[in-house]
């Protein structure tokens, strides 16, 4: 039945937005981050979407439509340089006094972070509705 | 006079399902780049589709495209959304008082 597959193209949508969301606060908490494993400053991620179809073992052996829903392909890191800052007195200024901070834009973050939230709620509002319709024709056995 | 009404409810029913599932699928997608909305000639498909046929999909033109080539309409799809429940839950309940009559006449009006 179609109507459970839209439930699962909802959630592949919330779990997307999810890690998105995630990034985001990610590069919100590391804004200021000097030192990382890979050395050097923090680097801005985000996620790139790509559409793609779903699938469960279940649904192909017992039928043949597809169904498109959403998943992270890539976590892209912003290769741009970093924000040079003076600050002689910091114990990761180079030779000149300056320190590589991370290029962040925390408006750019935030409105993200929102467009995310949002595009969560109207999956799960999809997921609702698609809910609905479905016990709506389970209550015709009734 | 089964079969006549039911049937034509059922096909309704299955049609608005597939088109909300196509709705999923599209806020879904709200934010990939490249994706086009995806809708389904409702009448055309409700005259012409074969029982347990799949739908045709189309791409409904004239939606505002983004710069990253997405033409998703957030405000379209939450309507669709709620649209395609409301004729869904009205077409259950009709189908559901159909059968409720069939059911009284098999129970010679006795029954519940």
């Amino acid at each position: 039945m179609s109507l459970f597959s839209s439930m699962q193209v909802s959630a592949s949508g919330m779990a997307a937005q999810r890690t998105r969301a995630e990034l985001l606060v990610e590069n919100m908490a590391n804004a200021e981050t000097t030192r990382t494993p890979e050395g050097g400053p923090y680097r801005r991620k985000d996620a790139v979407f790509s559409s793609q179809e779903q699938s469960s073992p279940f649904s192909a052996v017992f039928q043949n439509e597809v169904s498109t829903g959403v998943a992270v392909s890539d976590v892209i890191q912003d290769a741009g340089a970093p924000d040079m800052r003076y600050m002689p007195g910091h114990p990761d200024a180079d030779a000149t006094g300056y320190v590589a901070f991370p290029r962040m834009n925390p408006a750019e973050d935030m409105t993200d972070l929102l467009n995310a939230s949002r595009s969560y709620q109207a999956n799960v509002a999809a997921i609702s509705s698609v809910k609905d319709m479905i016990s709506r024709s389970i209550d015709l056995m009734r | 006079m089964l079969d006549g009404v039911t049937g034509n409810l059922e096909r309704y029913m299955d049609l608005l399902s597939a088109r909300q599932k196509l709705v999923a699928s599209n806020i879904a997608n709200a934010d990939t780049p490249g994706y086009k909305t995806q809708d389904v000639d409702f009448q055309f498909e409700f005259m012409s589709l074969a029982k347990g046929q799949q739908p045709q999909t189309i791409e409904p033109e004239g939606l505002k495209e983004k710069p990253d080539g997405n033409n998703v309409n957030l405000d379209r799809e939450a309507r669709l959304l709620s649209e395609n429940q409301m004729r869904f839950n009205l077409a259950s309940t009709l189908l559901h008082a159909n059968l409720k009559t069939v059911q009284e006449a098999i129970q010679g009006g006795s029954g519940s």
